[in-house]
């Protein structure tokens, strides 16, 4: 194997290791004391870290008190605009059930395929998952219009002997987020676990130490729990992966399902899930990239992970786009001027600059990343992924605005415009993610330090020759800043 | 145990104690009753009624001078519907939106509650007593003072018994006659009609027609007596192939005009400069070339189309040549229309003078109403009084009616609504509502039509006929025969045959014979007028238009606009609703750089302006802007006050308002003034229900094109070409039994006429198994609901609806009908828009009239969609459809298997059923329903406690008690009434029989007076509905989406010009 590692050094200068193998190295990462000291070195509250959370908490407020002005006056306070009858609601709803997609993929399937750059980044993104699970999950209610029966439409057996209709693709939602929260929460804290115990053990505070201490389940590093530990793990990951690409198969049915042009369309569960992966690599982007520099983890989540994470959104980003192209030619195929009328005024009538957003941000912005170098460029990385978050979004607008404002009766063409209740309700929902996401990231570890531990160099092992010797100088890093790894 | 441990908490004892008294404290709160609600207004019913059954009133609608028949429904003392009196001879059954909405002014919560006096400068309450006293006081000082003479009454146009009687009563005060107002009234054509016929209104024969030829006369929105011209109009049309074509002569496409076969679009005031060159052609039997130009340099039409017209005219005997444009030369327009309709033999074929229409006899001319106005202004009258008309709005301001009134020293208003000439009043006598009042009118000769009170009067009221019988009695003045002390009694006295005989006659609402002492009022005969030069009209300059202002089909003289079932109707034509808009051109819009929306000032000759949106309208000259008049009350209660603009302000100067006509017969010309326009910065969003007024190729308006030799050929718009045999009137009575004879006319290739394989919807595969009980034809052993076999029956039936669009004239009376039957509630007003919050994303959107409307939150369960074929180039050649659209109560219903919580569902009997207490709202329904008939309660319309209720005190009264009022939150759509179709079958159920075919109907096919709505049940051929679901012209909306609908229309049929030259010219299709 150290063969190998001299082959990595090519006639054009050093080149970078296989890093879709498990073969990432932490050069920077030494001892397991490094690595516990400094992850939990994060957990500690910082004035920005308070501030970052009174901000979310405002805006979780904000997007509280219209809906409940939203509740008192009715839908009518949004911009809904019939037979525009989903409006920023289900964008959003769409939107963060993407958003939870990544997380999963990264953490479950990315584990069962042994992609080595997961190990420090899929905390963060299943926790990601989790919460914007729990945003999404918001939304079929929040867009109701009697949301205190939302109840209704849960299958449960009842005095009134009437079910839920199951032909209905929204129970098939029901099922399909519940099920996801539930195997995404439970994987979240599987993976925990070890993790927790450590921080039971370093905790002095009593009562904290005491609940780390249930929740860590008496974990105590024997053999016996590592086994049992690696297997559930193993277990989750597997029992995960059907359901990225269920979940959001199956919201793409609320769309595929319905006759409405440019929704009745059998690409739309591959084209949803690509989506989302895309979109939630995109978050993954927009939160890691922040999180490695404010916590001085930039040795841990390494450029190569990122240039490996980029490479995933490239892909993903030009299945997407293969999936707009596709749309528009099944338009122009199918012959059904009904069809093709929509996606006429999809690209170049009413809401052709909703389309051009979702095209710019989602096609062609992403293709910078077949440049190495700006898929090494942390900055840019950040910007790019505000632009897919935004893109995405647009994706959703433009999926159910321009549809449902241009159907078959052209009499009930409309147009359509959000109020200060749709935006007060789409902030409140970052609000709320962020707010979740802020009190997780200093109560539990954002790397996990059990899995981190695997990569470094154990210390027994360093005296011998494994046919890996890894110390850091056998492949040269390329860092964007100087000290990248100090 | 021997020591009692000292105890930190609560004893046993102290907790039962508490949890006694917080016990009883709550169920002694639980008891409160709260608000009381009594579910059934009366305590002890009379003896008639049953508590929840119908009691049923005929009487007579004045909402215009038609005075059609209605018959009231009573629910437990309240009236809550009113409908067509199938006997009557004008309405014949049918009812237009402005007399269906007569029980929001019957209800309308800005009514006045009582007597009202001025004191220190504003109206405030007084007790009828003291008004009564203040009355005679000052009748008497006008007497004594000996100027009674100089007294003014203006009052409501009204056949009848009370006209006669407030006659008698002014005479015996020693004051003039009172001036019958009505200004909408054609008084130059009646006084033309007068002249030629000696009568004011003679009866038309549409059917008898082979060509009708409007100058102006908009037949089907104010012209005459609308709704037995419209049941003709539509009768004559529906003989299809054979039927008559149509031209419209104008400078506008009213509704009138839109149902044309051919538009010729003249100058503003040119129709006599064409009327006159047919006349001369008419004389020189044939062609007169020479004035044909001549009338086509003036009129702006091409010659070859004047000539083509000329050709026609002479050809299509016999033909029916109507005018009635408001413009300065009315008069002799109606007299050269009067002299052509003789010399072309159409007098005695299509124009009946020997059976008349006298409901507008008497009617006041315009000129005499000016003269008042200047006797005002002069100081002469001392005391005026005011019934049912609001002049200070009706007449253009430049007369300045305020100004002259406000000079009368003592002025008695009777009106029940706080209107712009009420408020300037210095004594309110609030009348009656005519629901609530005595009366009778006379609508054809040897037959009165019967009013009488449908319910005991909503407010503190008085019917004015008793209000002047007691002032006269106060004031020791003898009026009427004998001591009657009563205007009821005199009323009876009055009838033929006394009280016997009305009680008889009552139920029917109508009477054989004429009244005793009926007014033989007729305004002395203006002499002939000389035929004056016509005002030729100027070429425009850019900016600058000919201005034609006509009043809205819907809100009639202004009088509609408190009504908000009214304000809420889109208009016919342009389709806005609670706005006024000017429309304008699509090429001077482009050319003028102006879209719709856009905030227009419209200038005045001497420099009155207003502000309002454009509309750009295809059916309108290019060198010409129109407005609706009804609407810019600066009174008139919360529907009506700063809702739009008068365009009447406009009228600068007299000479703008001046009186058609030199012989003083006419009206106010409405239509001659001239305005420049100028785009101002501002946009509003126009409150219109229209999305894409272009079909796309859909085929939802689909046509046939009448060829000659009586064959019918696919119109554009459709997807197919074939030539197809008629199938005559009602297809169905020669088409059955239908598919054979369909076969043989080749109809198998018309788009539609494949769904005549499951036209009764039975055999369509899906139609019962929204439940998935019989899916597929597998039917459970023990047969559910869905089974034929079942005991109910009710999978036997199939209710399914016809619309024939070659009847349909879009005129929108089945709206309102629809608003009034199922409690749907209006949500433009200007109280219920959003304030607020969303105005700075959406500019335009809040505080403002109809901003509901902007976002398309209109509830209307039936809606008139109107789409243009043709005219792209802007061309008047334009061919219009108007589709009514409602739930299509789809047998394979898309919205159905989306709901997650069942809230909708299908019946056994084919209805797409909806549960209003199962819906959660997720609006997926309305998503997946292509026809996009599926509304949602935005707001709580329909809770009393909201700022958006729908239906404020005393309006929920008309309330159908047998529809559910919606809360906010859930969705709603046309239900095929199936409150009516419940109560038809318990009552055949009661009655131990099945339904009869035919034997009732829904709400929209009840009040259409075009008769285009056919309701029934398809599965039996008994129905007539099944019968025309059978005719060639069938066809259903989107049925590639194998929906299979139970609304199934029938194609429109056009008319185009028969000819040699007709293509060149074109002919409107």
């Amino acid at each position: 194997m150290s063969s190998m590692a001299e082959r990595s050094i090519g006639p054009r200068g050093p080149r970078r290791p296989n890093i879709a193998s498990a073969n990432v190295q932490l050069p920077a990462v030494t001892s397991y004391t490094q690595v516990t000291d400094e992850i939990i070195a994060t957990l500690r509250p910082t004035l920005a870290w308070f501030t970052g959370l009174g901000v979310a908490i405002t805006c979780l407020v904000i997007g509280a008190v219209a809906w409940t002005y939203q509740i008192y006056m009715g839908l009518g306070v949004a911009g809904y605009a019939p037979p525009v009858m989903w409006g920023v609601y289900i964008i959003n709803f769409v939107f963060w059930v993407g958003i939870g997609h990544a997380g999963t993929l990264i953490s479950a399937i990315l584990y069962l395929f042994r992609a080595g750059f997961r190990t420090t980044i899929y905390r963060c993104a299943e926790a990601m998952t989790v919460f914007a699970v729990m945003t999404a999950g918001l939304f079929p209610i929040l867009h109701l219009g009697r949301p205190w029966k939302f109840f209704w439409l849960i299958a449960y057996p009842n005095w009134r002997l009437v079910w839920p209709q199951f032909k209905s693709p929204l129970v098939w939602d029901v099922f399909a987020i519940l099920t996801y929260l539930t195997v995404s929460s439970t994987f979240l804290y599987v993976g925990l676990i070890p993790d927790i115990a450590t921080l039971r053990d370093r905790e002095t505070h009593p009562v904290r130490k005491r609940i780390f201490g249930v929740l860590s389940m008496g974990w105590r590093n024997s053999d016996r729990e590592w086994r049992h530990f690696a297997r559930a793990y193993l277990f989750l990951a597997a029992f995960s992966t059907p359901l990225v690409l269920s979940v959001h198969s199956v919201v793409s049915f609320d769309f595929a399902m319905a006759d409405v042009p440019g929704w009745h369309a059998t690409i739309f569960p591959p084209y949803f899930v690509a989506g989302a992966i895309f979109s939630g690599i995109g978050m993954v982007f927009t939160i890691i990239i922040p999180i490695r520099r404010w916590f001085n983890l930039k040795h841990y989540v390494t450029l190569n992970h990122l240039d490996a994470a980029a490479k995933l959104c490239l892909f993903t980003s030009q299945v997407v786009g293969l999936a707009y192209l596709t749309e528009f030619w099944i338009a122009w195929y199918s012959g059904s001027a009904v069809e093709q009328n929509y996606f006429v005024n999809r690209v170049l009538g009413q809401w052709w600059w909703a389309a051009w957003i979702m095209i710019t941000c989602n096609m062609f912005l992403p293709m910078s990343l077949f440049s190495q170098r700006l898929r090494r460029n942390t900055t840019w990385l950040f910007i790019l992924s505000l632009f897919i978050n935004l893109g995405m979004w647009f994706e959703r607008f433009v999926i159910i605005i321009p549809s449902l404002s241009h159907e078959f009766e052209p009499w009930q063409w409309t147009r359509y415009s959000p109020t200060v209740i749709d935006f007060c309700i789409l902030l409140g929902s970052f609000g709320w993610f962020s707010m979740w996401f802020l009190l997780f990231i200093k109560q539990l570890p954002v790397i996990a330090i059990a899995e981190v531990k695997e990569i470094v160099p154990p210390p027994v092992r360093t005296a011998h020759d494994h046919g890996i010797r890894i110390t850091g100088e056998h492949v040269a890093f390329e860092a964007d800043t100087p000290g990248e790894y100090a | 145990m021997s020591e009692q441990p000292e105890s930190t908490g609560v004893r046993r004892r102290e907790f039962l104690k508490i949890l006694g008294a917080t016990g009883a404290a709550t169920a002694t709160l639980g008891c409160g009753t709260g608000d009381v609600e009594r579910l059934i207004p009366y305590l002890i019913h009379p003896d008639q009624t049953v508590p929840g059954v119908s009691s049923y009133y005929a009487t007579t609608c004045r909402e215009c001078s038609n005075a059609c028949g209605v018959i009231a429904e009573v629910r437990d003392g309240r009236t809550i519907k009113l409908e067509g009196n199938p006997d009557h001879p004008l309405n014949r059954g049918a009812l237009c939106a402005r007399g269906q909405a007569a029980l929001q002014g019957l209800y309308n919560p800005d009514r006045y509650r009582g007597p009202m006096v001025r004191q220190g400068g504003r109206l405030v309450p007084t007790t009828w007593d003291q008004a009564m006293q203040l009355l005679v006081q000052r009748i008497g000082e006008a007497r004594a003072g000996g100027r009674a003479a100089n007294a003014l009454f203006l009052n409501r146009h009204e056949t009848g018994s009370f006209a006669a009687f407030l006659d008698s009563w002014l005479s015996a005060m020693g004051m003039p006659p009172a001036l019958s107002l009505d200004v909408l009234a054609q008084t130059a054509v009646m006084e033309a009609n007068r002249q030629s016929y000696g009568i004011a209104w003679p009866s038309l024969d549409f059917g008898a027609a082979r060509l009708i030829v409007s100058f102006g006369a908009d037949f089907l929105d104010d012209w005459g007596a609308t709704i037995p011209q419209q049941l003709d109009f539509a009768d004559a049309r529906a003989k299809l192939a054979t039927a008559p074509r149509m031209i419209y002569i104008g400078p506008r496409r009213s509704l009138t005009g839109l149902n044309a076969d051919e538009w010729i679009a003249c100058k503003p005031g040119a129709e006599l400069a064409i009327a006159r060159a047919l006349q001369s052609g008419a004389k020189a039997g044939g062609g007169d070339k020479a004035s044909v130009e001549q009338a086509a340099q003036q009129s702006g039409v091409p010659a070859a189309q004047l000539q083509r017209l000329a050709a026609e005219i002479a050809a299509s005997k016999p033909s029916l040549l109507l005018a009635g444009a408001r413009t300065a030369n009315a008069s002799e327009l109606a007299l050269t229309i009067n002299s052509l309709n003789q010399s072309l033999g159409n007098v005695g074929a299509t124009v009946k003078p020997t059976s008349p229409i006298t409901s507008f006899d008497g009617t006041t001319p315009a000129a005499e109403l000016l003269a008042a106005v200047e006797r005002m202004r002069s100081g002469q009258v001392p005391i005026t009084f005011v019934r049912g008309v609001n002049p200070a709005f009706t007449i253009p301001r430049a007369v300045d009616f305020a100004g002259a009134f406000a000079r009368v020293p003592f002025k008695v208003a009777f009106s029940s609504y706080p209107d712009e000439t009420s408020e300037m009043c210095d004594l309110v006598l609030p009348d009656h509502h005519p629901l609530e009042s005595w009366g009778d009118a006379t609508p054809v000769p040897g037959t009165i039509g019967l009013q009488q009170p449908t319910m005991e009067p909503v407010f503190n009221t008085r019917q004015t006929a008793d209000v002047l019988l007691l002032a006269a009695r106060s004031g020791g003045v003898a009026v009427g025969a004998g001591a009657t002390t009563t205007w009821r009694d005199l009323f009876i006295s009055r009838i033929p045959g006394g009280a016997a005989a009305l009680t008889a006659a009552l139920p029917r609402g109508l009477m054989p014979g004429s009244l005793q002492g009926a007014p033989s009022r007729r305004p002395a005969v203006a002499p002939a007028p000389t035929p004056s030069p016509l005002p030729p009209p100027t070429e425009s300059a850019p900016g600058d238009f000919y201005l034609v202002v006509y009043p809205s089909s819907v809100l009639g003289d202004g009088s509609g606009a408190n009504k908000p079932w009214l304000q809420e109707l889109p208009d016919p034509v342009t389709k806005i609703a609670w706005q006024t808009w000017v429309e304008i051109h699509p090429l001077t819009a482009a050319r003028l750089g102006i879209e719709s929306g856009d905030l227009i000032r419209v200038s005045g000759p001497g420099g009155k302006a207003v502000e309002v949106p454009a509309y750009v309208y295809l059916g309108i000259r290019q060198d010409t802007v129109a407005m609706a008049f009804g609407r810019g009350h600066s009174a008139y209660g919360r529907y009506a006050k700063d809702v739009g603009v008068n365009p009447l302000d406009l009228f600068a100067s007299g000479t703008d308002a001046r009186v058609a006509g030199g012989g003083g017969g006419g009206g106010f010309a409405w239509t001659q003034g001239r305005v420049s326009l100028a785009k101002s910065d501002g946009y509003m969003h126009l409150a219109t229900t229209e999305g894409s007024a272009r079909q796309h190729g859909r085929g939802i308006g689909r046509a046939l094109t009448a060829l000659a030799g009586g064959t019918m050929r696919e119109a554009a718009g459709g997807e197919h070409g074939e030539e197809v045999a008629p199938t005559g009137e009602k297809g169905a009575q020669t088409a059955r039994p239908g598919k054979a004879s369909a076969e043989q006319a080749g109809a198998e290739t018309m788009p539609g006429d494949a769904s005549h394989d499951f036209l009764p919807g039975l055999r369509s595969p899906l139609a019962a198994d929204a439940q998935g009980d019989v899916a597929s034809g597998i039917e459970r052993k023990e047969g559910g609901m869905y089974s034929s076999q079942h005991w109910s029956g009710m999978a036997k039936r199939r209710w399914a609806m016809t619309i024939d669009l070659a009847r349909c004239t879009g005129c929108s009376a089945c709206v309102t009908a629809c608003y009034a039957e199922n409690n749907i509630p209006t949500t433009g007003a200007p109280y219920q828009s959003t304030a607020g919050l969303s105005r700075s994303a959406t500019p335009g959107h809040t505080g403002l009239p109809g901003s509901n409307i902007v976002r398309g939150r209109e509830m209307a369960w039936i809606r008139l969609e109107r789409y243009y074929e043709g005219g792209e180039d802007g061309t008047s050649s334009f061919d219009t459809r108007f589709v009514p659209m409602l739930c299509q109560h789809c047998g394979n219903a898309p919205c159905e298997p989306v709901c997650p919580v069942y809230a909708t569902y299908h019946s056994p009997d084919g209805l797409n059923v909806q549960v209003y207490n199962r819906c959660v709202g997720t609006r997926y329904c309305s998503n997946n329903c292509p026809y996009k008939v599926r509304y949602f309660n935005w707001f709580g319309y329909g809770e009393p406690h909201r700022a958006q209720y729908a239906w404020p005190e005393p309006l929920h009264w008309q309330l159908n008690p047998d529809v559910t009022v919606r809360g906010k939150g859930v969705m709603e759509k046309c239900t095929f009434c199936v409150q009516r179709i419940r109560e038809a079958e318990h009552r055949a159920k009661a009655e131990g029989r099945t339904l009869v075919p035919d034997e009732f109907t829904v709400a929209c096919a009840q009040a259409c007076p075009s008769r285009a709505i056919t309701f029934g049940d398809a599965a039996d051929a008994g129905w007539t509905v099944a019968q025309l679901a059978q005719d060639a012209r069938a066809y259903h909306v989107f049925e590639e989406l194998n929906t299979y609908t139970a609304v199934v229309y029938l194609k429109k049929v056009n008319h185009p010009a028969l000819g040699p030259d007709a293509e060149a010219v074109g002919g409107g299709t």
